[in-house]
């Protein structure tokens, strides 16, 4: 699957029905289309909130890709330069309604993902993202 | 899929509200606008119940919308449990440690054992 989508909200989530549309129609189990979805919604969320201060229109590339032992996200936008690997995991206290904590979201990304690389190019920002099927196993408690 | 929002106050002192869907940057705000007519109605040190049976997925804006109302609910000595976290939103909560475990019961079992315990102490 290959999308691409101006820099709004509301075109964020039709993005990531369609990514959830092609991982089922692939066969990907419950699990890890959970996982791609929410890794998607934090990454592109954060991306059209905080990425264009000045207001202007902007364009993401989802690329989707089903690979036999995994499925690979590349996103791309011409953003301002963010690197989601350059911020320290929060300080989480053990409840998160003690006080607010700032970036929760782009944690449980880069929690949830086998692997994640960043790089910016003369195009913009470009984030590769490998989910392994087999890893996106469900608590067991 | 959307979120639904359904709310049940027996008593005044404990109130359930179920949630079905998906709790996302899309829909927290429903949840929000929803608990703003929902939460004046729990009596102030009552308990509010979130059944989470339906709520098959959350992202950290559901997270956040959560928090704050168990932040509210605190302020007026109230307090928020959790009932039955489907597999996505228990892993998000064990990944950012989002709730107290004490807070998050498996069962309607389990919370009324626990509720009954707290009464009992209450009461003596």
């Amino acid at each position: 699957m290959r999308l691409c989508i101006p820099n709004r909200l509301e075109d964020v989530f039709l993005a990531l029905d369609r990514a959830e549309m092609t991982l089922d129609l692939a066969a990907i189990d419950h699990a890890c289309r959970a996982d791609v979805r929410l890794v998607l919604e934090e990454l592109l969320v954060n991306t059209v909130r905080h990425g264009y201060p000045d207001g202007r229109v902007g364009e993401i590339t989802i690329h989707l890709e089903i690979c036999p032992d995994a499925v690979r996200l590349e996103l791309r936008d011409d953003a301002e330069a963010f690197d989601p690997l350059q911020h320290e995991p929060p300080d989480l206290p053990g409840d998160i309604a003690d006080r607010e904590i700032g970036g929760l979201g782009l944690h449980l990304a880069r929690s949830i993902a086998s692997d994640f690389e960043y790089a910016r190019d003369a195009h913009g920002n470009r984030v590769v993202i490998r989910f392994d099927p087999s890893l996106s196993d469900e608590p067991s408690s | 899929m959307t979120l639904i929002v359904r709310s049940e106050s027996p008593i005044p002192a404990r109130t359930t509200v179920w949630l079905e869907g998906r709790l996302d940057a899309a829909t927290f705000g429903d949840l929000d606008s929803a608990l703003r007519d929902i939460t004046p109605m729990v009596d102030n040190g009552g308990t509010l119940v979130i059944d989470l049976s339906g709520l098959e997925y959350i992202s950290s804006a559901g997270l956040r919308s959560l928090a704050q109302l168990r932040r509210q609910m605190h302020d007026r000595d109230g307090r928020t449990l959790l009932l039955n976290p489907q597999p996505q939103v228990k892993k998000v909560f064990e990944i950012v440690k989002a709730v107290p475990v004490a807070e998050v019961f498996a069962s309607v079992a389990e919370l009324d054992q626990y509720l009954d315990h707290m009464q009992r102490q209450i009461t003596g």
